[in-house]
């Protein structure tokens, strides 16, 4: 494999907007249901004990998420049709002529990536915005955060630029897939393992 | 409830018809060896259920096909053997149905000596346990999912399937008993069941309520120690227990309980008398059958509930 992509995020500058998983839908047309970037609102907090006083010591952060173009792509290795497939420059994509549909992609990604459309029968995902990128245009997400909290790329220069975490809450651990996706994190982000928090719009995400 | 009903459909159905092919073939072995019946005496009364359980997997694979979002590319699930167990699955479901029928035809027809068919339904039965070892490691396997990424998935695919596999051959054997008396009834004559085929049948059932016994003790140790290991895991974990809570789940619980514990007590019991009425065993059989699994199809249906993922 060439050169393989991925995306950077700047937990640091996200104000929770979802214009990123707005300009995705848009950008792809995505029907109700499906939205390949999705926003979560990450939060917790716990009682500061002060003498009799107690204080409420909550916090909060965001955690935009869309694929990962994992280098272990679970979702490739048990899709059973081959259809969901590592391209040459890493971007995991599916195959309609092939997926049949099953959603077992959907069961093995931990980052909710594969996603099932009732309107053509079959998986879909974010492809990175191939054909935007063809044209030297920035993937729509990326475009579209005014905080300029997201960025793409190879992810060598990324992790070279912005170093190498990826284990935030509430994200899975990155052993389980190897996600080609660099975070700086926002100063209340909880490693993975000593999360303490849950992510507040479940339904969104 | 029921959110995944064409998989729970087919996986119970798969179980089962794996189940009853492998009790059917230690129904043959022990009918021979311990009964000193002959070939042929024991398949007059197998036969029956061994064509039922072709239905039953034709009906299981049927199913599934309703889950698929794309079913004209169907013939694609076969191209990932090397990496997915679904495509596994599928080829076991495959094989199975196509050595079963096989098997079913050769039985019919009296094809090929009986050697010959023997032979041919090991190697069906043996398929048969890689078709329900591949469904358990389609979900055992699974990273993401805590409630199936568990050695609790392949142990309780095995349970169920012996379980429902079992029973089900109960009922099947105390049905053909019971439409050959009506026939002979319907044609004016006394009806009667020849006394060594009883035999047989009764002793095949005391077998079948013991290893049910058996089988939900296994599942009542089961349970708790799955949920106990999910109450250990991180957040996804414990909240795919919730699922195994509640009416439903009480309800599951009782009617496994009472299908295979109490029926199955009362299955040993009448198989133990020797009357000449095979009716009240064969109304317990059936009872016990339609409890279990009803009771079962819950469970699979809660187990598909229970998909709770790590991460977003």
């Amino acid at each position: 494999m060439a050169v393989k992509l991925g995306f950077y995020f700047d937990q640091t500058l996200c104000t929770g907007c979802k214009a990123c998983q707005i300009a995705c839908k848009d950008k792809h047309d995505l029907p109700l249901g499906v939205n390949w970037r999705r926003v979560a609102e990450y939060g917790g907090g716990t009682w500061q004990i002060t003498g009799d006083t107690f204080a409420p010591n909550i916090f909060a952060n965001y955690m935009t998420m869309a694929c990962n173009h994992c280098d272990d792509a679970v979702c490739a290795d048990v899709c059973p049709t081959t259809a969901m497939h590592q391209r040459e420059d890493g971007v995991v994509a599916v195959d309609d002529d092939l997926c049949v549909g099953c959603r077992y992609c959907e069961w093995a990604c931990p980052y909710s990536a594969p996603q099932y459309n009732a309107e053509t029968g079959r998986m879909s995902k974010c492809d990175l915005c191939t054909d935007f990128r063809g044209e030297g245009l920035d993937p729509a997400c990326v475009a579209a955060c005014p905080s300029r909290a997201l960025d793409w790329g190879p992810i060598d220069e990324l992790r070279e630029k912005y170093g190498d975490v990826a284990a935030i809450a509430p994200l899975p651990d990155p052993s389980v897939t190897q996600p080609n996706l660099v975070i700086t994190p926002h100063r209340s982000a909880e490693p993975v393992g000593a999360a303490t928090g849950a992510i507040n719009n479940p339904r969104e995400v | 409830m029921f959110t995944d009903l064409s998989m729970t459909i087919f996986s119970i159905f798969a179980q089962m018809s794996v189940g009853a092919f492998i009790v059917l073939g230690v129904v043959q072995v022990l009918a021979r060896t311990r009964g000193g019946r002959s070939a042929e005496e024991i398949d007059r009364l197998t036969d029956p259920a061994t064509y039922a359980v072709g239905v039953t997997l034709v009906l299981g694979l049927a199913a599934s096909i309703f889950h698929l979002g794309t079913p004209m590319n169907a013939i694609n699930v076969l191209r990932h053997v090397d990496s997915s167990w679904l495509s596994r699955e599928i080829a076991f479901g495959l094989g199975f149905a196509g050595l079963g029928f096989a098997f079913a035809a050769m039985q019919y027809f009296k094809w090929g000596s009986a050697q010959l068919r023997q032979v041919l339904a090991g190697l069906t039965a043996l398929v048969g346990v890689g078709l329900v070892a591949s469904m358990a490691m389609i979900y055992a396997s699974l990273d993401a999912v805590p409630a199936w990424n568990t050695w609790v998935t392949p142990v309780q695919f095995a349970v169920t399937t012996l379980l429902l596999g079992s029973l089900a051959v109960g009922a099947a054997f105390m049905g053909t008993v019971m439409w050959r008396r009506r026939q002979m009834e319907q044609a004016g004559e006394e009806p009667a069941t020849d006394e060594r085929d009883l035999a047989t049948i009764t002793a095949s059932l005391k077998g079948i309520a013991l290893a049910s016994i058996v089988l939900l003790g296994a599942a009542f140790v089961i349970i708790p120690l799955h949920l106990n290991e999910l109450s250990q895991g991180g957040a996804a974990a414990v909240a795919s227990a919730e699922v195994f809570s509640g009416a439903m789940f009480a309800l599951r619980l009782a009617l496994v309980f009472l299908g295979a514990g109490l029926l199955g007590f009362f299955v040993y019991r009448f198989a133990s008398r020797t009357e000449v009425n095979p009716q009240p065993l064969a109304v317990v059989a059936t009872v016990a059958f339609g409890l279990v699994f009803v009771g079962e199809f819950i469970g699979r249906s809660m187990f598909y509930e229970s998909m709770t993922r790590i991460g977003m």
